[in-house]
């Protein structure tokens, strides 16, 4: 696995959100959960033609979906914030992918901070890193994706998984990952993931 | 309970807790006040955000039916009642201006029970939070339809002019009077800015000037609806249509069932101000045709069409093959309004399957890793550092205002700091534009701790940058602390010495790094230094203004370093 580059905390709602295909109207886009950004609070620059793209999805749909039929605004994706998942960094680094002339298989990690506006608790932080993987190649399954996962956590000394269907904006299907904690005698979540959607 | 759980986590629920009325009472008030309370045990359930229709009860146990295949999807039907005989709503051009859309149904001769009732009371207000936004998006109102007479109107007046009595109080007031009255309302006065400063607020009135409800604040309490009610007029209003179709379309599919004719649903006509009628509930069936192959292929088994016709139609997705058995055609109800891609259909087909009953395996993927070549760098740097003998220490990248300028003897603007628009804390303003104030902070959090205290950090830190499609970007810093009772200028200095030797990086001028003495206000008055390397200053050391030091609450004299490592890379 290749590391992709997470150095910028802060990111444009449009890559952290937008080209996530996480509607504007989201809960999760609100003040609660996001710190967005006074100065700079817009982001000045976004790829044009990629943008119009995102637009046309989220408000007409497209690729196969119906997409959310909303009024998609540009002012909205500008927004600077900091980043709450460093899926936005593999986003970007997708981006990148898409506009090669050849495609070639990618397999792309990153572990970095993110950041979220809750109030710090017991299991809570405002500021916390997160591992992130992604895999990227013709013919790909959700066995694929649990075999790697597997794997992953195999190495951590965490053997005893389970998947439970789940729901992000940006993957169908999506899994959360459990793991039998021992001490605590019973199942934890220890992971999110998913198959981007096409 | 083993055995729900079992069947949640499969579905893709979450079981939060067992819990009961009296735990509950218990946990919060403390048990003299849980005394009474209901014993009767109850399962806090966590439903994923995009599935409206599991939100109630009726819905929740509808799903998991159909999943255990004890039951059939139900055919959610519409009843167009013949020419005149039913329901009208009229909107006016008034609302435009500030809630444009409206959609209506009935559900005519339902019976309902205490459990039924408060269920229904829920599930809208479940609605309103979610998809509804806090009522900004749709504002659901349902009303008793034998105390009202139709057509009904849906315009905006001005505040002065509308007068009704709000649901639940003993007097008529107009509505300007009801946003003072429900401003101290813990519930209703976070809606209130949705309307207040408009011109017009929105109302809806029957044919006697009978107001319905003023939305999306309060309903009238003429129409409030009771156990008894039999015929109820439902109506959504709000900024988004199509969000408005699905919570009305939800709202009535969910609750039919306990019409005189389950599961039907009486349309209702809206008029449009340039005259155009259009039949509510849509309830719309859309038809999807899938190939068995690519969920064969997506989900990596490999099942028959008609057994994924099966697993298909236990997640609400009546489905059966088609063509020359190469083809599944698929019927998508109007509760499922989160299916708006083959993909989503991809993911119900595996929940039916089994998630757990996938085979796993690994991509036959060949790539080469590759580090990043700064973390690569990083890495390296901190292994040798902890050699020095300094601690590694990780801290926040947020911290207060004052944390990277006024305490460092700076003023905020020449920082070129990024501000945070909405803080929970005072201590998360900004963005750290130096790691310093972390190490001293971590200092005055272990002044127990034996002297030297030697502490290091690598990490990011954020200024504002015009050059950079987002307006700011991180820089990669090494800083490096000495905490002791001499304040071991010497120590620090050497520190860099080291970090410049593993680095490579000569100490001549040419082509190497000097250092070149200079005034810092965070440094003691000729104690302090910049280092130049590459062609540009990357950082400053010294020994720390004794301001600087009280203004973390420390007390011994202390010497900092602190570079920027990426022209390194």
């Amino acid at each position: 696995f290749t590391e992709m580059p997470t150095d910028n905390f802060v990111e444009s709602s449009f890559w952290n959100f937008d080209a996530l295909f996480q509607p504007q109207q989201h809960p999760a886009r609100d003040q609660h959960d996001t710190f967005f950004l006074q100065d700079p609070a817009e982001a000045p620059e976004l790829p044009a033609g990629y943008t119009a793209k995102v637009k046309k999805v989220h408000s007409q749909g497209g690729y196969g979906s119906q997409g959310y039929k909303y009024e998609w605004r540009l002012e909205e994706a500008r927004r600077n914030l900091l980043r709450t998942h460093t899926t936005s960094a593999s986003a970007r680094v997708l981006y990148q992918l898409a506009r090669q002339e050849k495609f070639s298989p990618v397999k792309y990690f990153s572990i970095d901070r993110v950041f979220r506006n809750e109030s710090l608790d017991a299991t809570h932080l405002a500021e916390f890193h997160q591992v992130e993987g992604v895999v990227a190649d013709r013919g790909l399954t959700l066995g694929h994706l649990m075999g790697t996962l597997r794997q992953f956590f195999t190495k951590l000394g965490i053997t005893q998984l389970r998947f439970k269907p789940a729901y992000n904006p940006y993957t169908e299907p999506s899994m959360e990952v459990f793991s039998y904690h021992k001490g605590l005698k019973k199942w934890v979540e220890v992971g999110n993931s998913g198959v981007f959607r096409p | 309970d083993e055995e729900f759980n079992e069947l949640c986590f499969e579905f893709g629920l979450e079981l939060d807790e067992i819990t009961s009325e009296k735990d509950i009472i218990s946990k919060e008030k403390g048990e003299e006040k849980a005394k009474g309370a209901s014993d009767t045990v109850l399962y806090k359930i966590d439903v994923p955000a995009n599935r409206y229709d599991l939100l109630c009860l009726e819905g929740l146990v509808r799903g998991l039916q159909v999943f255990k295949e004890r039951i059939n999807l139900p055919r959610y039907e519409k009843i167009i009642p013949a020419q005149g005989e039913g329901q009208r709503l009229i909107i006016t051009e008034e609302t435009v201006q500030v809630r444009p859309h409206a959609v209506a149904a009935v559900l005519r001769n339902i019976n309902f029970t205490k459990e039924r009732y408060d269920s229904f009371i829920d599930l809208q207000e479940k609605l309103h939070q979610n998809i509804c936004r806090r009522r900004a998006l749709v504002a659901i109102g349902t009303h008793d339809l034998d105390t009202i007479s139709g057509p009904f109107t849906f315009t905006a007046k001005a505040p002065s002019e509308i007068k009704f009595k709000p649901l639940n109080q003993s007097q008529e007031y107009t509505a300007s009077q009801i946003m003072d009255l429900y401003r101290t309302d813990s519930h209703l006065r976070h809606y209130l800015h949705l309307i207040e400063n408009k011109p017009l607020y929105p109302v809806i009135y029957d044919s006697n000037g009978v107001v319905l409800s003023m939305p999306p604040i309060i309903n009238g309490d003429h129409t409030k609806i009771s156990v008894n009610t039999r015929n109820v007029f439902v109506e959504c209003t709000g900024t988004d249509i199509t969000k408005a179709k699905i919570v009305l379309d939800i709202i009535v599919t969910m609750f039919s069932e306990y019409c005189e004719k389950p599961f039907s649903v009486e349309a209702a006509e809206v008029v449009y101000p340039n005259g155009k009628t259009h039949i509510y509930p849509e309830l719309a069936y859309r038809k999807e045709k899938v190939k068995p192959e690519l969920i064969n292929k997506k989900i990596g088994i490999s099942e028959t069409p008609s057994s994924l016709a099966k697993l298909l139609t236990r997640m609400c997705l009546k489905s059966h093959v088609t063509g020359n058995g190469n083809n599944i055609e698929i019927e998508i109800p109007p509760t499922r309004a989160d299916i708006i891609h083959a993909c989503d259909i991809v993911e119900d087909a595996a929940i039916a399957y089994g998630y757990n009953n996938i085979q796993m395996t690994i991509p036959k993927t060949y790539t080469i890793a590759n580090q990043l070549p700064l973390n690569k760098l990083t890495e390296l740097l901190r292994l040798d550092l902890a050699a020095a003998g300094f601690t590694e220490a990780l801290t926040f990248a947020l911290c207060s205002q004052e944390d990277i300028a006024d305490k460092l003897g700076m003023d905020i603007s020449a920082t070129k700091a990024v501000r945070i628009a909405n803080p929970k804390t005072a201590e998360f303003q900004v963005a750290r534009t130096t790691l310093l104030p972390g190490l001293l902070k971590t200092i005055a959090a272990n002044r127990k701790m034996p002297l030297p205290l030697k502490l290091f950090e690598i990490s990011d830190i954020v200024v504002k940058d015009p050059n950079t499609d987002v307006g700011a970007r991180n820089y990669r810093h090494f800083c490096a602390v000495y905490y002791n009772k001499s304040p071991g200028f010497e120590i620090i200095h050497g520190l860099l010495d080291r970090v410049m030797q593993l680095l490579e990086v000569p100490p001549n001028e040419e082509n190497g790094y000097t250092i070149k003495a200079t005034e810092g206000s965070a440094f003691f008055p000729g104690r302090c230094a910049e280092i130049f390397a590459k062609g540009q200053s990357i950082g400053k050391l010294g020994v720390l203004h004794p301001d600087v030091i009280t203004k973390f609450e420390l007390t011994m004299p202390c010497s900092a370093l602190e570079i920027n490592i990426e022209p390194f890379v």
